[in-house]
């Protein structure tokens, strides 16, 4: 560990006391998410925006969601959270073998929800098209900006199974709590982007 | 200098450079992470963009010189100005802020030895750099940005300007703007996480404050912005409907969506200014600043209250009167931290022993010119005055003092300051006061008379005007002004070519400096400090026991780290240390992710959505590669 490498006895003490303080990794990755979190909530205000100048919503005689099935599924993503956080506490401790397991339970109900939106966003695209007016355009955007995070949490979810294999360092245990803050970050933002989606339908 | 070093210290000495040390030639500028030289990498980067900005202008006023001038067409003229106007904020004031001082100076200030994400540090550099290349791809190619720099829809929309010019404004700043929210990212966590033990907020230095507001301001500034531009693409690549008022879309969207970034933007443009003036104001008035958390507090305030000020700059498009009235008292509102830090510098050089150096020239300068520039924005808040001037010259006379007077000034006076530290030599300073007072008429010259022309009724983005409206004299003397201002800085360069060359010997600490950076060799070591410094006031280096007790460090070898690549941590608010962490080295992975992504752009604006998907795959791929190769120790 590089902590014992230093040279002042001050500093390995201090390190000693160091009680969960948050490496530079996991404050890079708060800012990320500062940062993403921003783009997102302007295209949920953009959403309400342009509602409020539509003199219907939906525009275009294109039908409102129907709720149930997205809110399933969204609490089925949302309870990832729960094996991600698990996942983290265990590389915390040192248990590489228990942050991998609770990692693939996680990543195996993701694909499984990513798996069933492609599938309601390809039968969506058979109900209408994202040119068909601003109605069509920002319910696609914002719904897509929303399963970009999702697929690319599941990459970082990928990455950490790999990296796992070969044991764990301190590094690969900042990066299992960032993946896993990334998580429930990305579960945050689902709950409001179904509920921009759904507010048509009110 | 030439006192003899103890052997001992010298064995420590030697060992940290072998750590530290990159490697050379070409190579070691492609995978270097040390955020010297990629602090010099972006200054270099932005001063050939600042010279493309200044043949635009040149050419622009050469246009202008006269009526009905024919050395622009209405199309090469709109091309001109818009990329003067994207190249100037975008590719030159920003990143040579944050990108060259930032990286340079912030962790030296705070006594570390990198910055907190060194590759990252690298790739931000990588994009920034591709990302105007690609835009002067677009203008080579003759397609550059021809609807402004606020590119305002529908003239923006496909319908109205078919062809790929506002394609390439888009994709260029979106790509840009990854390089921008790494570097904010970097300089917060490093002045949050690596200052140095002992450097708690309070005695933090108010250029690390600037820094920091203005990070903030663009992690949550630039979200708008990239919203504004993928909706544009979206629209006319792919069709979507978002600012076409027939299909349900608001022009006045992408209005709202630049301007909730674009009214930080111009605090981002100006507080980096502010740091480097608190930071050459104490040295060379020989005293503290005057109200220091006041101005630290203003720092952060400016950049806050920069965020609902934004359709102020939509006075003119028929918002209801209550919402304007509201923007406009806002407005108003930000008057009163800038004026603190206005009257805290004024204070400061009043009460201290001004030395009228060429450094501090260019801040009195900046001072002079954020008076006026900051007046007549204060006459813009007034809603009847605004309606009135809105998109006449007025308008131009008003930024240009404030981003080329009040935002430029600092930068140059910047560059002169910390070219000593940075190269070892001092400049002439005879040249230095020359250019100072060239750059200084030549604004004035050219930007006052705007205000003047603005007046009198001349719309601003005409490429040319009719004699006989009272327009011509101004015109000329503004041509004239433009030309001498050329020259100053043509001047500034020259100056700090040959010093860099010819220049006397600097030492560490020519101007008796008050932050930590002059208290190591100049240029500094590729470690920066040789032990992590003992900090105990924002005046380091007037607090002469703590320098004495750094050499005794040394000399004993505490906190020298040198065992590995490493640098300490500390806790946000008191600076306790917190570990001591092992940075990354040198590394090709930046380059190549920064590559792909530039792959990725060239396909999206030449519609080849299949190979930019491929390319993004592979862009994540070397990301992957990168984090798969830990730093060592970690």
């Amino acid at each position: 560990m590089s902590a014992m490498d230093a040279s002042s006895p001050a500093a390995v003490a201090s390190t000693d006391r160091r009680q969960g303080a948050w490496p530079n990794g996991f404050w890079g990755l708060l800012l990320l998410l500062a940062t993403e979190g921003a783009l997102l909530m302007v295209l949920y205000a953009t959403y309400f925006y342009l509602r409020t100048r539509a003199v219907e919503w939906p525009l275009g005689g294109i039908e409102a969601p129907d709720p149930v099935v997205p809110l399933i599924l969204t609490a089925t993503l949302v309870a990832t959270s729960l094996p991600m956080a698990l996942a983290s506490g265990a590389a915390r401790r040192g248990r590489a073998r228990a942050a991998w397991i609770a990692i693939l339970v996680a990543l195996f109900v993701q694909a499984g929800y990513f798996a069933f939106e492609m599938h309601s966003f390809a039968s969506d695209l058979d109900t209408f098209q994202p040119d068909d007016n601003a109605y069509a355009s920002i319910y696609y955007t914002v719904l897509g900006a929303d399963h970009f995070h999702v697929f690319v949490g599941m990459l970082l979810n990928l990455w950490l199974l790999a990296r796992l294999l070969g044991g764990l360092t301190s590094y690969r245990a900042v990066g299992v709590r960032a993946v896993s803050w990334y998580w429930h970050f990305a579960n945050l933002m689902t709950l409001f982007t179904i509920g921009t989606i759904l507010s048509a339908a009110v | 200098m030439a006192v003899a070093i103890p052997p001992a210290i010298e064995r420590r000495l030697d060992r940290l450079e072998r750590i530290w040390e990159e490697p050379s030639g070409l190579v070691g500028w492609l995978t270097t992470t040390n955020h010297k030289r990629i602090g010099l990498l972006f200054l270099f980067t932005t001063l050939l963009f600042f010279l493309a900005g200044g043949v635009e202008a040149l050419l622009i006023r050469t246009q202008l010189l006269a009526p009905e001038k024919g050395v622009l067409g209405p199309d090469a003229f709109n091309q001109m100005f818009s990329t003067h106007g994207v190249t100037m904020i975008f590719f030159v004031v920003v990143p040579m802020s944050i990108g060259a001082f930032g990286n340079y100076l912030v962790p030296l200030m705070v006594g570390a030895r990198d910055m907190a994400f060194p590759r990252m540090n690298a790739f931000s550099f990588w994009v920034f750099l591709c990302s105007g290349v690609f835009l002067y791809t677009g203008v080579f190619a003759g397609h550059a940005p021809n609807a402004g720099w606020f590119n305002y829809v529908p003239l923006a929309s496909k319908e109205f300007d078919p062809g790929p010019n506002v394609d390439f404004y888009a994709l260029a700043l979106l790509f840009s703007g990854i390089s921008t929210t790494a570097t904010s990212i970097n300089l917060i966590v490093t002045i949050f996480k690596l200052r140095a033990p002992g450097m708690s907020i309070n005695r933090m230095p108010l250029f690390c404050f600037a820094f920091l507001a203005v990070s903030f301001a663009l992690v949550f500034a630039l979200p708008p912005l990239n919203v504004a531009l993928v909706l544009l693409e979206l629209e006319r690549l792919a069709g979507f409907h978002f600012y076409d008022v027939g299909s349900g879309g608001s022009a006045l969207l992408w209005q709202h969506l630049f301007w909730i970034f674009g009214h930080p933007e111009v605090y981002i443009i100006i507080l980096p200014a502010f740091g480097i003036a608190t930071s050459i104001i104490p040295t060379f008035a020989r005293r503290r600043m005057v109200a220091f958390p006041l101005v630290a507090l203003a720092e952060i305030l400016v950049a806050f209250i920069g965020f609902g000020v934004w359709a102020h700059h939509m006075f003119a498009v028929g918002l209801t009167q209550l919402t304007t009235i509201y923007f406009a008292a806002a407005s108003l509102v930000i008057v009163i931290p800038s004026g603190i830090q206005l009257f805290a510098w004024i204070t400061t050089l009043v009460t201290g022993r001004p030395r009228f150096k060429t450094p501090l020239l260019w801040i009195v300068g900046f001072i002079v010119f954020f008076i006026v520039g900051g007046l007549s924005g204060i006459m813009f808040a007034a809603i009847p005055f605004d309606q009135q001037m809105t998109d006449t010259y007025f308008v131009v006379a008003h930024f240009h003092f404030v981003i080329f007077g009040a935002a430029m000034f600092p930068l140059v006076g910047g560059l002169y300051y910390w070219f000593p530290k940075v190269s070892g030599r001092l400049f002439d300073e005879r040249l230095g006061k020359l250019s100072f007072w060239l750059t200084f008429v030549g604004a004035t010259v050219t930007f006052f008379p705007m205000h003047i022309v603005g007046l009198l009724g001349m719309p601003r983005r005409q490429y040319t005007y009719p004699g006989g409206l009272g327009w011509t004299g101004y015109n000329l003397a503004e041509t004239i002004g433009s030309y001498v201002l050329g020259a100053g800085l043509l001047l500034v360069v020259v100056n700090l070519a040959v010093s860099l060359r010819c220049g006397a010997p600097a030492g560490d600490d020519p101007w008796e400096g008050d932050t930590l950076e002059w208290s190591i060799p100049s240029p500094p070591p590729e470690y920066n400090y040789a032990v992590i410094p003992t900090v105990s006031s924002p005046y380091p280096m007037w607090d002469r026991e703590d320098r004495e007790l750094d050499e005794r460090r040394l000399a004993a070898g505490e906190m020298t780290l040198e065992r590995g690549h490493e640098t300490p941590t500390s806790s946000v608010e008191d600076a306790n240390l917190d570990e001591i962490v092992a940075m990354p080295s040198a590394s090709w992975a930046p380059l190549l992710t920064a590559l792909m992504l530039a792959a990725l752009f060239a396909m999206l604006v030449t519609r080849h959505w299949v190979a930019a998907g491929g390319f993004f795959g592979l862009a994540f791929a070397v990301v992957g590669v990168w984090h798969w190769n830990e730093p060592e120790g970690a």
